[in-house]
């Protein structure tokens, strides 16, 4: 858009236009960060009527409790690997899926359709499948494959990754469906001459899908990233953050610290969660967008 | 006025922040505005209809003092509707906690006065019921008092028992007696099943359920050994670790696992299923309330379960858990008057009597008469209560949240800590909670 272009819009519609906008974000967002951010450094308790300033007691209570920083380890796994998960198996979906198939809308509908369920009724479902006698193993032992059958949500050390596991598995059609638009947006001309020239099928992959389809890839990072670190129903329906405190995750670190009556320090590790999202999602974001490619 | 709107905001960062709760609250908090802005305020002399709203756990939806007809009857006489607001069990006490926090309260709560006082300050947000016109009729004060005071109200005086629940026609099929001693529990274990019967039920994906065992354990130690211990405690003189037979009640619920008398995915086992394993001959016992023996009755009123005393230590006693299910009044209560108005109504002669009849309980009122009991109270009643072989739970002595002892509980038979270490760390975080609260001492 020219600079002409803003100059008129500019002299149409007044910028007090938006400020119905600006307020509604204000009053439900901006307002509410503010506070909770004040609030992050008090003492803000269930059973105390004043409420006292305590610097940053809240804080260095995160980082000195082990279940806390273990919250905050299993968050950053958890996000790691559903990050990788979900967009490894979403642009492989979606490139098989570009292909000329038959049954390529029945599939995409199916690889789609775990999207579409809330992932309460996911977790719910594969809660049973899990148990150590549950369907999953059965199937490994049924096939021979005994040492693959595990305390899926049991093993304090396998359960994060489980839970993540059932995360990819929900959201990876999701992922597909933003790589497939992607894919269909890049012209058959480019293939084509790479063709001619001689171009392994890897080669254009690599070269001619991937950097166009870097805006897809860049949405899909964020969504997965910001929602992998916000985690918390896949944790509270399946193991509650259990056995133990092994699961845990922010998410369910807040909904506990809330349950004591800790105000104070549950909004602290909200407040810790945004700015951790916030550090990690912007300068990606921008490094992101420096790499796209217009075509 | 400001403190009001600061309280006001305060709720919408909550509210956003804790996203879980944003749905129970936003449609919590809807109903009480649709509630109050409808019928307007709380002139109930003026003849117009008053609304109040009563807050209750969705878990708790059979209580006796929400079945509609007794509310139908109430308002018929008293031109007062009741609305319920029923809170999803998970989040009851949250809920509540932001309610209170945040002003919008509910004019009566059904609540469990133990957890009361450590979730929801009861000194700071509910009325004292001393002079109410029922008090002078309560049997048993103590299950409805705290500091001294009554906070809360009940018919019924009954506290439940926790123990050993088992079924009494396997022991008597299979000749056992009831065990004293913990050699004689795993003897009985051990004959059950070689009768392919899986002795013990532990559900321990519902950490809670881990606790009942040393819940009862502890208490009848620290009963008849160590009677300060509760109050040393409670004032930072002692610690959990301090008392080595802690750790071995620990030890022996674990091993009653490691022998292989429970179902085998202990972890993965939730509590809902207890009714089902009992109604299907699969399990013979578990550590439980007797509440359960009430759920497995009303689907199968021939099934006959017992409790008996958890045999950590020899010639145990029965652990009692504190009443729950009490009704009480918020200090805030948007319709005082009405709410104690209906309190009365539940209290007088012909309505409690009515309920404690169909509930089988035991009477709180000196003029409501108690029913003849179910098999397993009245023998409750003969061979624990009459004979005074009973003992609070530790529950009873606990002034925190005692979520992160379950999960530690839970941990232990992951395998993540020994009992040693569980005491130890259930020792820090104690003292932290306590510290948060402001316990002298801490």
């Amino acid at each position: 858009m020219g600079c002409e272009n803003m100059k008129t819009m500019k002299n149409l519609y007044s910028y007090y236009l938006t400020l119905p906008a600006i307020l509604i974000y204000s009053i439900f967002f901006v307002v509410p960060a503010v506070i909770g951010f004040y609030y992050s450094f008090t003492d803000w308790r269930l059973d105390r009527l004043e409420i006292h300033f305590v610097g940053w007691e809240n804080f260095t209570r995160i980082f000195s409790d082990k279940t806390l920083s273990l919250a905050l380890k299993n968050t950053l796994i958890f996000a790691v690997a559903t990050v990788v998960g979900k967009n490894l198996v979403g642009i492989l979906l979606a490139v098989a899926l570009n292909m000329r198939l038959k049954t390529k809308n029945l599939l995409r509908a199916i690889f789609y359709s775990p999207s579409i369920l809330s992932i309460l009724v996911i977790s719910i479902l594969f809660t049973p499948m899990l148990r150590t006698e549950g369907t999953i193993n059965q199937m490994f032992e049924a096939i021979g494959l005994h040492s693959l059958s595990q305390a899926w949500l049991t093993n304090p050390s396998l359960v994060i990754w489980t839970i993540a596991g059932v995360s990819i598995w929900q959201s990876a059609g999701f992922q597909m469906a933003i790589y497939l638009a992607g894919l269909q947006s890049i012209s058959p001309e480019y293939y084509e001459a790479a063709k001619i020239d001689g171009a392994s099928s890897w080669k254009s992959f690599f070269k001619i899908t991937l950097p166009l389809l870097l805006p897809s890839i860049n949405i899909n990072l964020m969504l997965t990233l910001i929602g992998g670190l916000k985690v918390f129903s896949e944790v509270y329906v399946m193991t509650g953050g259990g056995p133990g405190n092994a699961s845990q995750v922010v998410g369910t670190i807040v909904m506990r610290a809330f349950g004591e009556g800790s105000w104070g320090l549950g909004t602290a590790v909200n407040t810790l969660l945004f700015v951790v999202v916030t550090i990690i999602a912007i300068p990606l974001l921008i490094f992101m967008r420096r790499k796209e490619v217009a075509e | 006025m400001i403190s009001k709107n600061t309280k006001k905001i305060s709720a919408l960062v909550m509210a956003s922040l804790l996203s879980v709760s944003l749905a129970a609250c936003g449609s919590g908090n809807s109903g009480s505005n649709k509630a109050a802005d409808g019928e307007g305020g709380g002139s109930g002399a003026s003849g117009k209809k008053v609304t109040i709203e009563l807050a209750i756990s969705k878990s708790s939806q059979d209580s006796a003092f929400i079945q509609q007809d007794l509310l139908d009857e109430f308002e018929a006489k008293t031109n007062i509707h009741v609305n319920l607001q029923l809170i999803p069990a998970e989040q009851t006490t949250t809920v509540l906690q932001t309610k209170l926090a945040v002003e919008e309260t509910p004019d009566i709560i059904q609540y469990n006065l133990a957890s009361a006082t450590t979730d929801l300050n009861l000194e700071r947000n509910f009325e004292i019921l001393d002079n109410e016109p029922w008090a002078s009729r309560i049997v048993n004060k103590d299950v409805l008092s705290a500091s001294g005071h009554i906070y809360s109200f009940h018919v019924s005086q009954d506290t439940g028992m926790q123990g050993v629940v088992y079924n009494k026609q396997m022991f008597e099929d299979l000749g056992l007696s009831i065990p004293t001693n913990f050699e004689e529990f795993l003897a009985v274990c051990e004959k059950i099943k070689a009768a392919g019967i899986t002795p013990v039920f532990m559900p321990y994906k519902d950490n809670w359920a881990a606790n009942i065992w040393p819940a009862a354990a502890f208490a009848d130690f620290v009963a008849k050994n160590d009677p300060t211990f509760f109050d040393d405690l409670n004032s930072n003189k002692r610690k959990w670790s301090d008392i080595p037979e802690f750790k071995t009640f620990l030890e022996q619920q674990y091993e009653v696992y490691k022998k292989g008398y429970t179902n085998v995915d202990v972890l993965s086992d939730s509590y809902d299923m207890a009714v089902g394993k009992f109604l299907n001959k699969e399990v013979a016992m578990m550590f439980m309330g007797d509440w359960l023996i009430e759920g497995v009755a009303q689907q199968d009123p021939s099934m006959r379960l017992g409790v008996f005393p958890i045999p950590a230590l020899d010639n145990p006693s029965l652990g009692a858990s504190p009443l729950g299910g009490q009704l009480f009044i918020p200090k805030k209560a948007p319709h005082l008057a009405e709410a104690k108005e209906f309190l009365n109504f539940m209290a007088s002669k012909e309505v409690a009597q009515k309920i404690v009849d169909s509930k089988g309980y035991v009477s709180n009122l000196s003029d409501v008469t108690t029913p003849e009991l179910p098999e397993y109270k009245q023998d409750i009643v003969d061979n624990y209560i009459t004979p005074k072989k009973t003992v609070f739970t530790t529950d009873a002595y606990m002034l925190v949240d005692r979520t992160e002892l379950y999960r530690l509980l839970q941990d232990q038979f992951a395998g993540g800590v020994t009992p040693e270490e569980l005491l130890k760390a259930w020792d820090e975080k104690f003292a932290q909670l306590m510290k948060d609260k402001g316990v002298e001492g801490f």
